[in-house]
């Protein structure tokens, strides 16, 4: 009765793209493929990871979370005041900016499963609210965060080691891998990620089964919030300076790659290394086609075009099964 | 039969504008299998969801076990042994049998998942109710019926004392059924307290040791069954006398044209080379088991699934029907055996549903002509006797009944002359049933044409002028309405199942 | 708390830079006595109230303007209210602020365009309601007749200008043993400012290179490819690479900057405004490469860039002066509501480096 699985899954597909992608860029521009280029690449990749992770958890509930993008400018520009203003320890202002994350993404749950808005509505209002939160705790004022060279930049080498000879190490992607990993097993093998999947797939069934969906629905929302914290770390460290009012626009590229990554955009599906491949592919594409003659408009057209391939298998996937 | 485990008293419980249950009594004992009856909207789910937690009821009580209790949700309800096999299938698609069995209660390994205690428990739990059913399988790649069976593995497994079964045969075949049956009286040996709640009668008089009637939110009465009749009980549900017996001969004239020839429809593994003829006025019956392809039929004529072969006729000319807008061109109407999800839009009113399909009919220039929408809409619920306060009630608060109702009135708005009934009374009360079949009578006699799907042997001889087979996507037998008798068609239906 | 205490700094650091009118030859880039003189004497006839929209508040440089502006409004004893959009692409939003402001009927509105053509109407608007507009920061070229007042702007061709002669002088003992590139980073193609700048840059580098007997050829955005003069087709000594992202963002601007630092001929680069000159730092942060192999040049000040400059990781960076065009800025406006007729006030912009970082003239339009 049961049917063999294909080898060929989403994530499995999505994967080999990201290596030919590479690979092309590299033979159409030498320049893609230097040591410092991988690391830049890398640089910026973090923040846009770790947003997809903690988005994949709405979207497999079936909901959205759009407010991680303002959120964690938001979040990284509160933790930066902080140090700047206040000589709050690196370590505890970062703390800070990840809890204020959290409380944003409680905020979200409480919305959406407690006062029953729609996902996109609720998020959508926090997002505009995080953007102008961050005006407000600053005083509208562009927040830089200790430079690696100064006392409290300790926070650089989370994400960036430099070796006695100078060699750079992109220390951030193995976080993001064992972050991965370890969302990876609470999805598949804790009785959140199952209810995560429950709430996505049949919400009505997840109910009746006497599962708190509500609290759980909360949860995910609050993942998705913590995550955004995790990432507005990785912003700091790598931009430097934090501008207000930025940051609207980079929840769909996270978004964008979790679904790529074989999330289901109607929920009940996704895995979260699937997500991961899936960002850095959009990653890869903004960061490539500039590489190779492609300004910034035609990448976000091309992007654009990949993401309907994606959301097409997943529905020809889909019907399949039916 | 034990002593009293369960009493509800007094339960009262409103909604704006309806008020739900008034004032009901109910009783179980350990050891009995108590049925619940009455039409729909007649209050029997709402007790149930008041008793289960779902609903707070507004007063009353509701003694269980000696004490008297009040759940809060179903969790509460589940730890005290009080389960619910639900009507409607509650599982998640996306995940495993076992997984499903044990949502909300996952055996756990520090922090981890047990799935493999998991899947041994269902297995344990599957060799006890003899069911074969692997524990790895997703669920969305199961059939109904094997969903349904799940369902009830997953009820059995919460260590319950009391188990409610809410229309638990509409989705299985006989044979589920007799299984099914096995089970239960194997649970009522264990001392446990039953309640099934059913529309079939013959299952009622089968299964049951008691029988309490609710109509409009209020107890009626409360029989043994062994010491009533069918009518007895139909009398109290709604009052008066309303069995008819089978069709002795076909009500279409030896010379009426024929309306639609399929020849050859293949549609996956489901639709197998089936090729019939429907002619002017006749009620075609298409009988089968749950899976027999009969539903996956109708949907790849219709256009809804794609079809793999095979030719369609419409009056003698040869058409195409692609989608359902080819079909509804071609003057074909279906009405689903899943009203919730592909006939009705639940959060509109009567009034937009029903011109739904034809709202083109209804313009004036650019705008809707909302005193012609109306009228019609006013018409059919008249004709169709649904029972709603307005045309612009939303459809979400209309009983199954009700809906199916405004299900048939949008095509017959639409004025279709081929009519595809799936399940036309499933899960609708008796009374309505009734209007329903009338219906489909005067349809007939005006020289419509009828395709019904059905799983009720009784409903299959009651209606239909001709009777069409299928077993396992194939087309198995056809039957005229003198020559058929229910053994002859279960043994069509049965051919190949040893 | 923070606020006031940047509020404290700033003030003071202004009242520095304005007792010492800028009097220095090669890095003041214009005259700028005329405009001031002005203002001798002013006194507000009421205590007006005037509307600023500026571009954004993404960058410290505009709440640098702001607190000059703090300052003029509490010497003439006028208020002011400032908004902006949230990012500098918004210029839909920027017009619709823009056009509230004038429909409040205030005595003066101050302007920063996003895209001065965007905001023409708007200005006919004004004009026809009799609202005097100041622009500032970027001018604005067919501004409606009657609508524009007063411009106070940095000179942004000569700012461009001045990034080029410094940076060429680092870089021309290089020039002549086979092709070069310079890059320049802009952050749009569409604000008038960043096009004065980029083009001053672009057109005084060929006529430099020119006046040494070497070629330039263009590549890259074709907005800034079109519009340079002099540049030829195909073999030059000098290859000239513009670079613009999707938006105004760091990270995008630092890709951009990325693909011409991995160039191996690469020798130079200018990124024309505070974000750009960060997209560009952000992109060496792991290649390392300027102040080392290639000549990095930046604009405005901000903490990165001033650490850069600081470190020698830039050559150095033009500065405008913000303070002062914020304070210009209001001068202009009340004049102007008192019915003065005005001429336009150019503002200064300097080159500064780690050896004149600390000077008092540079020191105060150095914001964070």
């Amino acid at each position: 009765m049961t049917k063999k699985k294909s080898i060929f899954t989403q994530e499995v597909i999505v994967g080999i793209v990201l290596v030919a992608l590479y690979f092309i860029f590299r033979t159409i521009s030498s320049d893609f493929g230097k040591y410092t280029t991988f690391l830049s690449m890398m640089d910026i990749s973090y923040y846009y990871a770790l947003m997809a992770i903690g988005v994949a958890f709405p979207l497999i509930t079936g909901g959205v979370d759009l407010s991680i993008g303002t959120g964690m400018i938001c979040y990284a520009l509160a933790g930066g005041c902080l140090i700047r203003f206040y000589n709050v320890p690196t370590g505890l202002a970062m703390l800070v900016s990840i809890l204020f994350g959290l409380g944003i993404g409680l905020a979200n749950g409480v919305l959406i499963s407690v006062m029953g808005l729609p996902p996109f509505l609720a998020t959508l209002c926090t997002c505009m609210i995080t953007r102008g939160l961050g005006s407000v705790v600053t005083g509208s004022f562009a927040i830089p965060w200790p430079t690696a060279k100064q006392d409290n930049g300790w926070f650089h080498s989370i994400f960036k080691i430099t070796l006695a000879d100078k060699t750079k190490l992109p220390l951030g992607l193995v976080w993001i891998i064992l972050l991965m990993l370890i969302m990876q097993f609470v999805l598949a093998h804790t009785r959140f990620g199952r209810y995560t999947i429950a709430i996505g797939s049949n919400k009505e069934a997840a109910i009746l089964s006497g599962i708190n969906v509500k609290f759980y629905h909360i949860m995910v929302y609050a993942v998705s919030g913590l995550f955004a914290g995790l990432a507005s770390i990785a912003y700091a460290a790598v931009i430097k300076t934090v501008q207000p009012g930025t940051g609207a626009g980079m929840e769909l590229d996270a978004i964008g790659g979790a679904i790529v990554g074989g999330v289901s955009a109607s929920g009940g599906y996704g895995t979260i290394y699937g997500t991961v491949i899936g960002a850095y592919v959009i990653l890869f594409l903004k960061q490539g086609l500039p590489y190779i003659g492609f300004n910034a408009n035609m990448q976000q057209i091309i992007t654009g075009f990949v993401l309907i391939g994606a959301v097409t298998i997943d529905i020809i996937k889909r019907k399949v099964i039916k | 039969m034990g002593e009293v485990i369960l009493t509800m008293k007094n339960i009262d419980k409103s909604f704006p504008g309806v008020h739900a249950l008034d004032h009901v009594d109910f009783e179980l004992k350990r050891g009995e299998v108590h049925a619940l009856m009455g039409e729909n909207g007649a209050g029997k789910s709402t007790l149930m969801k008041v008793l289960t937690g779902i609903y707070t009821k507004d007063s009353g009580t509701i003694t269980y076990e000696g004490r008297e209790v009040e759940f809060h949700n179903t969790h509460d309800a589940q730890a005290a042994g009080i389960v619910i096999v639900h009507q409607e299938l509650n599982m998640v698609g996306d995940l495993t049998v076992a997984q499903n069995i044990f949502i909300g209660r996952e055996f756990k390994k520090g922090f981890m998942i047990d799935d493999r205690k998991m899947i041994q428990e269902s297995k344990k739990l599957f060799d006890e109710l003899h069911i074969n059913i692997d524990p790895k399988a997703k669920m969305s790649d199961l059939t109904v019926g094997k969903q349904q069976m799940c369902e009830i593995a997953k009820a059995i497994s919460h260590q319950a004392k009391v188990i409610i079964f809410d229309e638990p045969s509409a989705a299985l075949t006989e044979k589920e059924i007799e299984d099914l049956f096995a089970i239960i009286r194997d649970l009522r040996k264990q001392n446990l307290g039953i309640i099934y709640i059913s529309h079939r009668m013959d299952e009622i008089k089968v299964i049951t040791d008691r029988v309490t009637v609710m109509r409009d939110g209020a107890y009626v009465g409360t029989l043994i069954t062994d010491e009533c009749t069918k009518e007895d009980i139909i009398n109290m549900m709604v009052g008066r006398v309303i069995y008819e017996d089978p069709k002795t001969h076909s009500m279409v004239p030896a010379d009426a044209p024929v309306v639609l020839k399929v020849e050859h429809l293949n549609a996956g593994k489901m639709v197998q080379d089936v090729s019939f003829e429907l002619r002017k006025g006749e009620i075609l019956g298409f009988s089968g088991l749950m899976g027999a392809g009969r539903t996956e039929m109708a949907r790849a004529l219709f256009g809804a699934d794609p079809k793999t072969g095979g030719d369609i006729y419409i009056n003698g000319k040869k058409v195409t029907i692609n989608s359902p807008e080819d079909a509804v061109k071609n003057g074909i109407g279906y009405l689903s055996e899943d009203r919730k999800r592909f006939g009705i839009v639940v959060q509109k009113t009567i009034t937009e549903n029903s011109t739904l399909a034809t709202l083109p009919k209804y313009m004036s220039g650019l705008f809707i002509n909302k005193g012609a929408e109306k009228e019609v809409t006013e018409q059919y619920i008249k004709e169709l006797d649904t029972k709603t306060p307005s045309a612009d009630q939303l459809v979400v608060n209309l009983s199954g009944g009700n809906q199916q109702k405004v299900v048939i009135a949008k095509w017959l708005v639409r004025n279709c002359d081929i009519l595809i009934f799936d399940e036309p009374t499933r899960g609708i009360d008796v009374g309505a049933k009734n209007e329903i079949y009338k219906l489909m009578n005067r349809l007939a006699a005006e020289g419509k044409s009828i395709i019904m799907i059905s799983s009720e042997m009784t409903e299959i001889l009651r209606m239909s002028d001709r009777i069409i087979v299928m077993c396992e996507g194939k087309k198995t037998g056809e039957i005229s309405i003198e020559e058929a008798t229910q053994e002859a068609i279960m043994d069509k239906a049965t051919r190949d199942i040893k | 708390m923070k606020k006031k205490m940047l509020a404290v700094m700033m003030s003071a650091m202004l009242v520095g830079s304005l007792m010492a009118v800028p009097a220095f030859a090669a890095e003041n880039l214009s005259d700028t006595t005329e405009g001031i003189a002005q203002f001798d004497g002013l006194e507000a006839k009421e205590a007006y109230d005037f509307q600023i929209v500026v571009k954004s508040f993404q960058s410290t440089y505009w709440q640098a303007a702001l607190q000059g502006m703090d300052q003029a409004a509490e010497e003439l004893g006028v208020t002011y209210s400032a908004q902006g959009p949230a990012s500098e692409s918004d210029i839909a939003d920027q017009v619709n602020m823009l056009n509230s402001a004038i429909n409040g009927a205030p005595a003066g509105v101050g302007l920063a365009a996003c895209d001065t053509s965007s905001v023409l109407e708007s200005l006919q608007d004004a004009a026809d309601a009799g609202v005097p507009i100041v622009a500032f920061d970027t001018g604005i070229a067919d501004a409606p007749e009657g609508s524009v007042v007063c411009t106070v702007v940095t000179d942004n061709t000569a700012a461009g200008e001045v990034a080029a002669v410094n940076l060429y002088e680092a870089v021309k003992d290089q020039l002549g043993n086979g092709t070069v590139r310079i890059g320049e980073i802009n952050q749009d193609n569409y604000a008038l400012n960043i096009q004065q700048r980029g083009l001053g840059f672009i057109n005084k580098l060929i006529e430099l290179a020119a006046a040494d007997g070497y070629t330039v050829a263009m590549e890259g955005n074709e907005f800034y490819v079109d519009a340079a003069e002099g540049a030829v087709e195909g073999d030059a000594d000098i290859i000239l690479e513009v670079r613009v992202p999707a938006q105004t963002t760091v990270d995008l601007c630092s890709t951009e900057a990325g693909t011409i630092l991995d160039k191996e001929d690469t020798i130079a680069v200018f990124g024309s405004n505070q974000t750009a000159a960060e997209g560009l730092l952000v992109a060496n942060d792991n290649r390392e490469v300027l102040g080392d192999t290639v000549v990095g040049v930046g604009f405005d000040a901000g903490t990165s860039i001033k650490a850069a400059v600081e470190d020698g990781t830039f050559l150095g960076a033009v500065t405008q002066s913000p303070l002062m065009m914020g304070y210009y800025c209001i001068y202009a406006l009340t004049a102007a509501a008192n019915g003065e007729e005005l001429i336009d006030v150019p503002t200064d912009g300097y080159w500064y480096d780690a050896s004149n970082m600390d000077d008092e003239n540079i020191a105060p339009n150095l914001y964070d």
